[in-house]
């Protein structure tokens, strides 16, 4: 039994990952007090760079956006203190509900989509084959290269009329034509460029994968219990701190998705606003039409509603997340 | 528990700060002086939307230029049209335009008034201009560009394909409703994957030539407000509903999809546009076998063609330059020098210079332009005063906004009503 692929390849696993971590944890503490401060200034000197890079490129635009939310700033005119009134207008704004709804119909489909593929193809590559490493780097490949230009514009290219996709369906009936023109089905394309680039959450489900013991498996199988069953209450349930990570970090990002919607619907979301996602219509109201008060308190409000809606999840994940270290409480 | 954080904070932000000194200094021995020697040349930017053809002609009188000019280098760099504005107002908020770049009329006060351009009164050679171009280089009274060439409106059409199917050639006077008509006749007889014409309800500069045609105009006069109603917004973008429903006209789903014009590929066999585009379009659409001719624009009133002569893009000069005398060096050159004019021909348009329309080699398509322009010469009216600040926004909306009528998704009633609201938005926030 113990000789068969699928545990010797788990202890090798455990033994690269866990024990590394934990032991550098441990060492720090284990640290006498007198080199602390040394440490710490040696620390503090090599982050320097990073630490100014952050506070001009990311606190400081961020404080002055904060500011500038509150004011009817215009790019080139400059602007005045108008407290609420931006918040207020948005209310007004009918773009504001188009834009609003276009990002969360993407997130509702684009999240769920991408980590049921992710967990399905790390669940593949936790399998011990030959040359799995191949397999693993491949599955991985398009991540890399998925926020580019370059795959964007290729991705549209794909969709155009007469391109593969609408050649390749209207082999089945379909009478759409390309994506690109067509408002009812045009955020799709968007939805499957995430759903292509799963690199990132597939390889954390692989970690979390190979951390569930294959005892747990052995004794379910004994009792006669079948794949679907040992997946459904084993691997998801001691995965659950694993998805719930991912579904997190899915989800913030998913709000935030720019690059790509802007290279393949341009400032006008187009065609006809289905591709208007909420950041597109933060840069058109900046660059465009260069009210960056207004737009800076629509930026203000996704940071809002994105630290809500992770609120809800960690709330939600209280019931639904298993810690397998808290059991004995 | 951290015993003396503030410190620690201190120093380290004392080491980024001497850094940070120390990276300035680096800076500052590498910028260049005033020099401007053949070892140590002035360098100078400048910028231009259009086609890898112009590129390569500005580039060739760029480089004799810099040959001339042993002192002063040029930087260029070109984009098209949408992702050169993109790009130049980003870089007008951080302040960081090129020394030398084109501009649009339409957006000439966008950033004239905020001080980016430098005033061009004595700085660049004025005299040699041809009548009329100067009005529309002015704002509020202070020189801030120079027109590099002109245009005005018109029908760009398929005389072969009008001729072939027995359709008159439009001459002045000729009305929307006829145009409609022709393009009816036209399109059944070109068979699958052509059209006689475009939907023209989308363009911003087509609304305004039907307001003009009508005595009306697209701002009021202080260019604080739009000077016309929802209603006829609604009416103008009603006017292409029928050939739309009808197929005779290309639908959205196709155009939004093309990257470059409709008679270029053969697919389009007439377009409302501005007539310096022709020679453009002519040698493509000779080599598919067909020949472009141009006439005007449909009108309401055949005594009114709401026609103006605008220029079709100016040379201005950053006012945050540090080399205003290289850079109008270099405007005098594209515009006034013999073997420059030669070289650029008509790609920018017409000469707006006395010295150009002389020294440019006139092919029989710009041939053709000039032709048109003296025939509707009696026609031009005054030109609207520069445009508001927002029209760049504005333009863009109009656009997009008439997308939801074209894919159904709003009544063009609906459609007005955002545009006003859209726009009204955008003139109040310049205020």
């Amino acid at each position: 039994m113990s000789a068969s692929p699928s545990t010797t390849a788990r202890p090798a696993a455990k033994g690269a990952g866990a024990p590394t971590a934990g032991g550098g944890r441990g060492s720090a503490k284990r640290r006498t007090p007198i080199s602390r401060r040394g440490e710490r200034l040696v620390g503090y000197t090599f982050m320097t760079p990073w630490i100014i890079g952050s506070l001009v490129f990311t606190v400081g635009p961020m404080l002055w956006s904060l500011y500038l939310s509150f004011t009817d700033y215009h790019l080139i005119l400059g602007g005045d203190f108008i407290g609420l009134d931006n918040y207020r207008a948005m209310f007004d704004d009918p773009m504001f509900g188009r834009a609003v709804k276009v990002t969360l119909l993407y997130v509702l489909l684009a999240v769920p989509l991408k980590l049921i593929a992710s967990l399905a193809v790390a669940m593949l590559l936790t399998q011990s084959r030959r040359g799995i490493g191949f397999y693993r780097a491949a599955f991985y490949m398009p991540s890399l290269i998925a926020m580019s230009v370059g795959i964007a514009i290729v991705w549209k290219a794909l969709f155009a009329a007469g391109g593969p996709q609408d050649q390749f369906m209207s082999w089945f009936g379909w009478e759409g034509g390309g994506f690109i023109g067509n408002p009812s089905v045009s955020i799709l394309m968007l939805v499957l460029l995430s759903v292509w680039t799963f690199g990132a959450p597939m390889v954390i489900f692989m970690a979390g994968l190979l951390q569930v013991p294959a005892e747990l498996h052995e004794a379910a199988e004994v009792d006669g219990a079948g794949k679907w069953h040992r997946f459904v209450h084993i691997t998801i349930p001691m995965l659950s701190p694993v998805i719930f990570f991912n579904v997190l970090m899915e989800t913030v990002h998913a709000f935030q998705l720019f690059g790509p919607a802007f290279i393949i619907g341009g400032t006008a979301g187009g065609p006809a606003w289905s591709t208007l996602f909420y950041t597109v219509r933060i840069y058109a109201l900046a660059f465009v039409d260069l009210r960056m008060g207004y737009a800076s308190a629509w930026a203000w409000m996704l940071v809002l509603a994105v630290g809500v809606v992770t609120l809800i999840m960690f709330r939600a994940a209280k019931n639904l997340v298993y810690y397998a270290g808290e059991d004995n409480k | 528990m951290m015993r003396n954080p503030h410190g620690l904070r201190r120093r380290s932000i004392l080491t980024g700060a001497s850094a940070a000194a120390v990276l300035a200094a680096a800076a500052a021995c590498g910028e260049d002086g005033p020099a401007g020697t053949a070892d140590d040349p002035i360098e100078i930017n400048f910028e231009w939307w259009g086609d890898e053809t112009r590129a390569e002609l500005t580039q060739q009188a760029v480089d004799l230029f810099q040959e001339k000019n042993a002192g002063i280098k040029v930087q260029t760099n070109f984009a098209d049209f949408p992702t050169y504005w993109e790009g130049m107002t980003g870089r007008m908020a951080s302040r960081d335009l090129p020394d030398v770049f084109q501009m649009d009329y339409s957006r000439l006060r966008q950033f004239g008034t905020s001080g980016l351009l430098l005033p061009l009164e004595g700085v660049v050679k004025t005299d040699d201009f041809r009548a009329g171009f100067l009005d529309t280089a002015t704002l509020d009274g202070q020189l801030l560009a120079v027109p590099v060439a002109g245009n005005t409106l018109g029908l760009i059409y398929r005389a072969d394909w009008f001729e072939g199917n027995g359709i008159a050639a439009p001459a002045p006077g000729y009305s929307w409703d006829q145009y409609a008509a022709d393009i009816s006749t036209l399109t059944p007889a070109l068979g699958e994957g052509k059209w006689g014409g475009g939907d023209w309800a989308g363009v911003y500069h087509f609304m305004e030539l039907w307001l003009r045609q009508q005595g009306g105009s697209f701002y009021t006069e202080d260019g604080k407000a739009l000077n016309f109603e929802a209603a006829q917004l609604a009416e103008w973008w009603t006017s292409t509903a029928e050939l739309y429903a009808a197929g005779m006209v290309p639908p959205v789903e196709t155009t939004i999809e093309w990257v470059e014009g409709g008679l270029v590929q053969d697919k389009l066999g007439s377009e409302i546009g501005w007539d310096n585009f022709m020679p453009g379009y002519a040698p493509t659409v000779e080599a598919n076998g067909g020949a472009l001719a141009l006439a005007a624009p449909p009108s309401l009133d055949p005594a009114n063609l709401g026609l103006y002569l605008k220029p079709s893009m100016q040379f201005v000069i950053s006012g945050a330059t540090e080399q205003a005398e290289a850079s109008a060096k270099l405007i005098d050159f594209l515009l006034g020098d013999a073997e420059a004019i030669k070289i650029l021909g008509t790609s920018r348009g017409v000469p707006a210079t006395n010295a150009g329309l002389a020294g440019v080699e006139i092919d029989p398509a710009t041939q053709a332009v000039l032709d048109y322009e003296e025939s509707v010469a009696q026609y031009l009216t005054t030109p609207p005063p520069a445009p508001p600040a927002a029209t760049g926004a504005i333009e863009v909306k109009f656009g997009e906004i008439y997308q939801q009528v074209q894919y159904g998704e709003m009544t063009a009633p609906e459609a007005a009503e955002l545009f006003f609201t859209e726009a009204e938005t955008l003139l109040a926030a310049e205020q």
